[in-house]
């Protein structure tokens, strides 16, 4: 819009449509001109506090995480290595400006501990989702988009991974699999894949039915571009928010296995084994068990609100 | 020359679980350039399928094409390989659906859903494309068309979302617009302006129309044939006057007389046609239409003929067509026929 009122552009000779059609035009906002739908979703992003909020603490321990190495080992100490000489005067020292998470039974950083557990995590989280997206995308795509017998294998392979507790599934896979964070990958990815299958397929059907794809259709567009620009793009973003709250999850399920001492293994640090190494101390040296959990616990929830605000934003049914 | 386009005893049948749905039973109309034909009956009397038949636009299965052909310009499109399909349409045939709601891709920009039928068929780079977008946008009606071009289909009011299908349509210059009740969604003063609208392009573009309602109204001011559909059969077809003045067929009759009318007393009550329409799986043996009829004898159950022309370019599916006396059984009836007749002398 130029900002001049309708009127003032009157065109001669305009037939009594054209004036109907400008009178029932609808006001566009200030922006209204090239909106494009990826901005509107990130504006609408923006106003949810608590999805800002979330996003904020994301990018802040992706930064940490990833700058570690330039002065973490510096200031706090390395977070791996036991300095022999020194480690009994320095262990389970409570929180002081020296080390500000305190110290550990052997006396290395509980903060350079928390900071390097934190890559361990988003790596967990970002490559186990990636792969259990990947995977769960093109079995979805297969099942909607050719259905029949495709559908009913892949779709009953999923019931069967849901028939299993989650956890004592993914224990056995690490069981066969061994331990170790690749193996923690492969084991969320498999047990991920058909939620987002189940997701993916539901949405790609029900995008399917639209008019619009049946108008793409009458345009002469072939099926492969179909697909991939007008059912697709209606269809990925509700997997936009699943995986975004499934970093979470993943977080969460990598703890949860190094606690059980099935995922990363020590002297790595990960949140998870950290927590399970603090328990002997849960008394003695609280911040052993307390920083970790709160890592765990506040980047989750950034996750999960991060998601639930994305659910909101990406909604074009949704509108302010 | 053949004829633009030629349906030809059309039976498209669905196979479902249920049984076989003959969904269009014996569907026979010809159209040329620059006509409109209208097609006109109840919910489910086929007139979708066979809009959708034309464009091939039916999933096989279940629907299958067991008997006739659709020819365009003596082609058969049937017979046609998928990729020569895609070829005609969006681009020699244009369709326009009847929710313009939802027919458009909400994550896409209205330029550019209108711009890829160019870059399909013509072969128009982006920039290209998008600039005969804009134009076609000015042209069915939207102002400042270059900005709404950049606008999203959620940014649009009904009316205006069906100018942009039908631009969209015409994009490639179409020598056939489909119109699958255009105007049904819209409310009754965009019916008109679109309406409009669809009259001045055919008369600039001298494409034909394929109008398909259950509007009388709409078609009486549009339409140079009447196709009139019923269980899946034409029952009669003919100019726009011979049907709408010489009926020859008692569920034309029926509609007719079902339409409201402002010119009779208040209060009289509408005529409906009685009845259901038939189940199209098991569709009655002969008429099927016999059910409901109030002129019915026991021979309608009989094997039926199709359709019959009564007149030069007037057929009927009704074996009472042809009879005199059985015809002014309406036209004594009725007084929507000397309604007409003084309306038009005055």
């Amino acid at each position: 819009m130029n900002g001049k009122p309708h009127t003032e552009r009157a065109v001669e000779g305009s037939t009594f449509t054209e004036e109907l059609a400008r009178a029932s035009m609808p006001i566009l906002g200030p922006e209204g001109k090239g909106r494009t739908l990826r901005a509107d979703a990130w504006r609408r992003l923006l106003k949810n506090k608590l999805a800002v909020a979330g996003l904020i603490w994301i990018v802040l321990v992706v930064i940490v995480a990833v700058s570690a190495d330039l002065w973490v080992p510096r200031y706090l100490g390395d977070p791996i290595s036991i300095d022999t000489t020194t480690a009994a005067e320095r262990s389970l020292q409570p929180p002081s400006p020296a080390h500000p998470f305190g110290t550990d039974q052997l006396g290395r950083d509980t903060a350079s501990r928390v900071i390097y557990g934190a890559r361990v995590s988003l790596l967990v989280g970002v490559v186990a989702v990636a792969i259990m997206v990947m995977v769960g995308l093109v079995a979805g795509a297969v099942a909607a988009y050719y259905g029949g017998w495709w559908d009913a294998i892949i779709m009953r392979a999923a019931d069967v991974f849901f028939a299993f507790p989650y956890v004592l599934f993914a224990i056995v896979l690490l069981a066969l699999l061994g331990g170790g964070v690749q193996n923690v990958f492969i084991a969320i990815g498999i047990l991920g894949w058909p939620s987002i299958a189940r997701l993916f397929r539901s949405s790609i059907l029900s995008v399917k039915e639209m008019e619009y794809v049946d108008a793409a259709r009458a345009m002469g567009a072939p099926a492969w571009r179909i697909l991939a620009r007008h059912i697709m793009p209606n269809a990925v973003s509700p997997i936009i928010v699943y995986a975004t709250m499934s970093i979470g999850g993943a977080i969460l399920t990598e703890a949860a296995l190094s606690y059980l001492g099935m995922g990363v293994q020590l002297p790595s640090p990960s949140w998870g084994n950290m927590l399970a190494d603090a328990g002997s101390f849960m008394f003695s040296a609280p911040w052993l068990m307390i920083y970790p959990g709160i890592a765990i616990v506040t980047t989750v929830l950034a996750f999960v609100l991060l998601g639930d605000g994305l659910r909101d934003a990406l909604d074009v049914k949704l509108k302010d | 020359m053949p004829p633009l386009l030629e349906v030809d005893d059309l039976h498209m049948h669905f196979f479902t679980r249920d049984g076989v749905v003959k969904a269009v039973d014996g569907v026979s109309f010809t159209l040329e350039h620059g006509q409109t034909l209208g097609v006109v009956g109840e919910s489910g009397s086929g007139k979708s399928v066979t809009a959708l038949s034309i464009m091939r636009l039916i999933p096989e299965p279940p629907g299958k094409v067991v008997k006739g052909d659709i020819r365009f310009k003596g082609e058969s499109i049937l017979a046609m390989s998928e990729r020569e399909q895609r070829g005609l349409r969006g681009n020699r045939i244009a369709m326009i659906f009847q929710d313009p709601m939802t027919s458009l891709n909400p994550v896409h920009r209205v330029g550019r859903q209108i711009a890829e039928p160019l870059r399909l068929h013509k072969d128009m780079d982006r920039k290209a494309a998008w600039a005969a977008a804009v134009e076609l946008l000015a042209e069915v009606g939207i102002p400042q068309a270059r900005e709404r071009a950049r606008g999203y289909p959620h940014e649009f009011s009904g009316g205006m979302r069906q100018r942009a299908m039908i631009a969209m349509a015409l994009a490639c210059g179409p020598d056939i617009l489909i119109a699958d009740e255009p105007t049904t969604a819209l409310d009754v003063t965009i019916q008109a302006q679109i309406l409009e609208l669809m009259q001045e392009i055919q008369q600039r573009t001298k494409s034909a129309i394929i109008l398909i309602t259950h509007d009388l109204g709409v078609v009486a001011d549009m339409a140079d044939n009447i196709l009139v559909m019923y269980g899946g059969k034409a029952v009669e077809f003919g100019a726009a006057d011979d049907v709408f003045y010489r009926p020859l067929h008692p569920y034309t009759w029926g509609l007719l007389e079902s339409l409201p009318r402002h010119d009779v007393d208040d209060k009289g009550a509408l005529s409906p046609i009685k009845g259901q329409p038939p189940s199209l799986i098991n569709l009655p043996p002969g008429c099927s239409f016999a059910p409901r009829c109030a002129y019915a004898t026991r021979s309608c159950g009989d094997e039926q003929a199709g359709l019959v022309e009564m007149e030069p370019g007037h057929f009927s599916s009704c074996r009472f067509a042809g009879d005199a006396g059985f015809l002014a059984q309406f036209e004594n009836r009725s007084s929507y026929l000397s309604d007409y007749a003084q309306r038009d002398s005055q």
